[in-house]
This record gives C-alpha cells, structure tokens and sequence, in this order.
C-alpha cells in the first residue's frame, strides 16, 4: 500500500484531480484509495481508447485528468492519442502499470512489453520509469510538466515495484 | 430529412449548449449552418464523440450534447455502458442514425441491416433512451435539456444523404482555446 499511497499523493500533489482506470492487479490497490477519496473524481471504463476521449472532455471542463491502465492499454489508443490528445494538445497523465517486466509470470505479457517503450518514442510522449521508490518522488512534477508543454506524458511503473505493494 | 437538414432544425438549441460534433461531415455541415465558440469539432478519433462528452459533463455543470452517428457508435459500444452508469443530469447523448457511413461514401452500417442502438443503450444501462424521428428530434431534445434529474441518449432515425462541403478551416488550437473561453477556463484570449 504503500508505494500506492506514494504514487497517488505524488500525482495529486502535481494537480490531477480526475482519474479513470481499466484495472490491473498492480493498480488494486490505488484503485482502493481513489475509491475512497472525496476529493477526486474516480472511474473505471472498459476500454482505454475511450477513457481517452473522456479525460478529453474533462481537460476541456479544466479539469486535470490521469488514465490508469497496463501497457497494453496504449496499444489500444494510439489512434486516440495521436488525434485527439496531441491534436489538441491535452494534457493527461497515464499511469502504467508496466506489465511483461523482469518478475512478471506471464510469459504472453513479454509481447507488449518488448515494444511499449518504442511506441511512446514514436508518439513524442515523455517518459517517466519507475523502478524504485524514489523514482516516485518525481511524479508530481513530471505531472506538472504535462499542463507545461501541454501533452500526454506516461509514467510506468515496473512489475518488481507493484507487485509486494501489499 | 436528412442530417444536413436535422442540424438546421435544432441550431438553435445547440447553440445554447456545450456541443461536441462528431469528426467528418457532421462538423462540417454544423460549422456551415451555424459556427459557435460552444461547439467542440473533432477533426479527428472517430468515436470519440459520446465519450468526450462525457467527461465534459462530468467536469462541470453546463449541459453538454454529444453529436455522435450510428457509425462512430457501433465503434465504441463499451461507452454507453460507461454512460450508462455514470452519465450526469447535464449529459445529452444525440445519436444521429442514418443507417451509413456518410463521411466516407454513404456505406451502410449494421444499424440498416440487424443492430438496434436503443436496445444496445438499454442493455448497456442507459435509462431514458428515446427514438425518434428527425421531425420530433428538437422537441425531445429540449425535454432532455429541460430536466435536470436524468440523461438521456436521443436516437434520431433520418435519411442518409449529405451536402456538398469543404472541410472545416479552424485549427484544433482555436477550437480547443475558444471553446474552453466560452466555458470560462482560458483568459488569456
């Protein structure tokens, strides 16, 4: 809990105030604590390239949204991304829970994995990788750094750091 | 009637609302007939319209209406369950069903052939879900609007057909800038 705890202060403190997930095991736990936050909008849907065109209208609406979802969710929203997100130039933080990674038991994960990292170069989206604790002390203003030059940005999360969050 | 004629018709009631218009002819034929700062033209994510919306809604109390078509519908199904669970009051879903693709050459979709997009919306948990006639659009368009306890998802069955028109001339940063102006989220217009 407590590196869920640490992500979700982070991202709170660089000004996201709206969050949607298509849930992970790894994101469980942050799942619980959006839940339960008064201060926050939380949401599940059932599709990423959807969750998308949501935080689209609420960046419209002023407010700061964040899209919690496996890397897998970033190969269904590329279209999405590049012409709505960049097009407009929205800010939207994506929360990756970065699925296929060294500690990872599911062999068929490898696939997304091997090629996550090339597919958010070739989109221009700035990269925050997380595979220690202290990396989450960057959050907050790598979020802030979205609404600065007006992009997406990701930051993921690797298995090892989720997957004893207990 | 077709969706040419349907967006003249209702003009003026979009006009007093937020208005996400689906990418394509939609937005074109809306921007020809009446362009307002409060109308959001896609210019590119087809189906994103309902969503969009969505999270507009979500984010402030203005009443907003989706523009969307049975073609960007059936590509994005899993949001009316979305909508369907989590639609506020202020959330208008208008569902301009021509039984075509109209942006790309007038091909059917399955809503001509099998599909009834008012039974998916009731079993994806919307509640008042209302076909209609392009004739009765307005005025049932104007009862969602009037109350304020209920969304709703507006299915209005015209014919296919689409004017003659040139794209639209904004660029996204102006769409983007004044329509967030008009909701009072930019000042520095």
């Amino acid at each position: 809990m407590k590196i869920s705890k640490k992500i979700i202060d982070n991202l709170k403190k660089g000004g996201v105030d709206f969050y949607l997930s298509v849930p992970c095991k790894l994101l469980a736990n942050m799942i619980d604590i959006l839940e339960n936050d008064k201060d926050v909008y939380y949401s599940a849907v059932p599709r990423e390239e959807e969750g998308m065109g949501i935080c689209a209208g609420a960046y419209l609406g002023n407010k700061f949204p964040c899209i919690m979802m496996q890397n897998t969710g970033i190969g269904n929203s590329v279209n999405a991304i590049v012409s709505l997100l960049q097009l407009y130039q929205m800010p939207v933080v994506f929360l990756i829970s970065y699925r296929g990674t060294p500690g990872e038991p599911v062999g068929a994960q490898g696939g997304m994995a091997k090629i996550t990292e090339d597919i958010l170069q070739t989109l221009r989206i700035p990269m925050l990788h997380c595979s220690s604790e202290k990396e989450l002390d960057k959050i907050s203003t790598f979020s802030k750094h979205a609404k600065v030059v007006e992009s997406p940005v990701a930051i993921l999360c690797d298995f090892n750091l989720m997957k004893d969050d207990k | 009637m077709n969706r040419f004629d349907l967006l003249n018709k209702v003009q003026n009631i979009l006009k007093d609302n937020l208005v996400i218009c689906n990418i394509g002819l939609p937005s074109q034929e809306l921007y020809k007939i009446s362009d307002q700062p409060n109308f959001f033209y896609m210019l590119g994510s087809m189906g994103l319209s309902s969503s969009i919306g969505l999270g507009l809604a979500l984010s402030q109390n203005k009443h907003v209406i989706s523009i969307d078509g049975d073609g960007s519908v059936l590509m994005n199904m899993n949001t009316l369950a979305t909508i369907g669970n989590r639609a506020p009051s202020n959330y208008t879903l208008l569902i301009i069903d021509n039984g075509s693709y109209g942006s790309t050459g007038d091909q059917r979709t399955f809503t001509d052939e099998k599909t009834s997009l008012k039974d998916v919306a009731l079993g994806a948990g919307c509640k008042n879900v209302i076909e209609c006639s392009g004739e009765e659009t307005a005025n049932e368009l104007n009862k969602a609007i009037d109350d304020k306890d209920n969304s709703y998802v507006i299915i209005s069955k015209i014919n296919s057909g689409n004017v003659k028109i040139d794209p639209i001339p904004l660029n996204p940063i102006t769409i983007r800038d004044r329509f967030r102006k008009f909701i009072g989220k930019v000042k520095y217009l």
